[in-house]
């Protein structure tokens, strides 16, 4: 449950942190398919990771509840 | 079949995202949801009913006060001595409603007799009421009297907290002007301020989840009332009485807040609430 990130008496929306959790997530399976070699066989890579970006932006937001 | 299964994996992923951009967009734009909110309490300023200086103060600042409390008293000795002239001149004015109703009722013997005339009998009747007129009012002036010697022990009207307390013995009060406030205990209910776009999806009873900006648990509540107005800054007018109307861009508005009232629900224990803290508010959707 994340519904705001207290950093030193501010609130922050937890999209501040979900975001570079997305795109920490997409690197990471970007790492991955590359050591398993199997980013050549995906057809439009950057279509293909960006909308991978979105669904963890959006799996975070719903597993973590936070808005 | 291998080309069409990459093709297909990819368009897959990207559907998968386009629904998920939808379902975060509508979560955060269209459900009823603020971090604009405040936990607020009736606040009970206390105001002295009487002038004088402060002759006891019997209560600390932050302390908790019953109902009916005494919390200062003002110098009683004007408010004394007013009591007594006016005690004493409802006396006088019984004792000369008493004469002039002896002196009435031997003018009527006198009367009957003819030995006075049926003005001077009517005049004295007049007299009478008069003189109970004079006691009616000199009983009045005596109870207002009486309330302003009891208005100078100034006491709790309600249960609660004292807040800022800069009152000090030997100050001198005035009437009518605030000396300090009360937090009404168990008073507490929050107030978040939705945006006018969201209003429609908000209605009475609605359940609520409150959370503070200190980690606790959340709290829960359930809506009790829409604000139905907030200020229009274009009403005011200047000292010309010109309207003030604001300049805004055309293309670009601002969503109006609108407050909402969230009675809470029991609260857990120990938990620390204070009027004017930040709380993030979830409204239940159906």
């Amino acid at each position: 449950m994340h519904h705001a990130v207290v950093i030193g008496g501010l609130e922050f929306s937890p999209l501040v942190i979900y975001f570079p959790m997305a795109f920490i997530l997409t690197a990471l399976t970007r790492f991955i398919l590359h050591r398993l070699d199997w980013h050549d066989r995906i057809w439009k890579v950057a279509w293909f990771e960006v909308s991978l970006f979105m669904c963890f932006l959006a799996l975070s937001v719903f597993l973590l509840s936070g808005r | 079949m291998v080309r069409y299964l990459r093709i297909m994996l990819t368009i897959v992923v990207i559907i998968a995202a386009i629904f998920a951009g939808r379902w975060v967009w509508t979560d955060y734009m269209h459900t009823p949801w603020t971090r604009d909110g405040r936990i607020r309490a009736d606040i009970v300023t206390i105001v002295p009913d009487v002038s004088g200086w402060v002759t006891k103060l019997n209560v600390k600042d932050g302390q908790q006060v019953a109902k009916g409390e005494l919390l200062f008293s003002v110098d009683q000795q004007r408010y004394q001595a007013a009591y007594d002239k006016s005690k004493a001149n409802t006396n006088n004015s019984l004792y000369s409603w008493e004469l002039a109703k002896h002196k009435y009722e031997r003018r009527k013997a006198l009367n009957t007799q003819q030995a006075i005339s049926e003005e001077s009998l009517e005049a004295t009747r007049i007299s009478t009421e008069i003189a109970k007129a004079n006691y009616d009012l000199a009983k009045a002036d005596q109870t207002v009297a009486q309330l302003n010697l009891s208005r100078t022990q100034v006491t709790a009207p309600v249960a609660g907290q004292i807040i800022n307390l800069n009152l000090r013995q030997g100050n001198y009060v005035a009437q009518g002007t605030p000396v300090f406030a009360i937090v009404q205990s168990d008073s507490f209910y929050v107030t978040g301020y939705f945006e006018e776009t969201k209003i429609p999806l908000i209605h009475t009873n609605q359940k609520a989840t409150i959370e503070l900006l200190s980690d606790t648990k959340p709290l829960t509540g359930q809506v009790v009332s829409i604000g139905k107005a907030i200020a229009n800054i274009n009403t005011q007018s200047n000292n010309q009485l010109l309207p003030q109307v604001q300049q805004t861009f055309n293309w670009v508005r601002l969503s109006q807040r609108i407050p909402v009232d969230i009675k809470l629900d029991a609260l857990p224990e120990g938990i620390q609430l204070s009027a004017g803290m930040t709380a993030t508010i979830h409204l239940a959707t159906e």
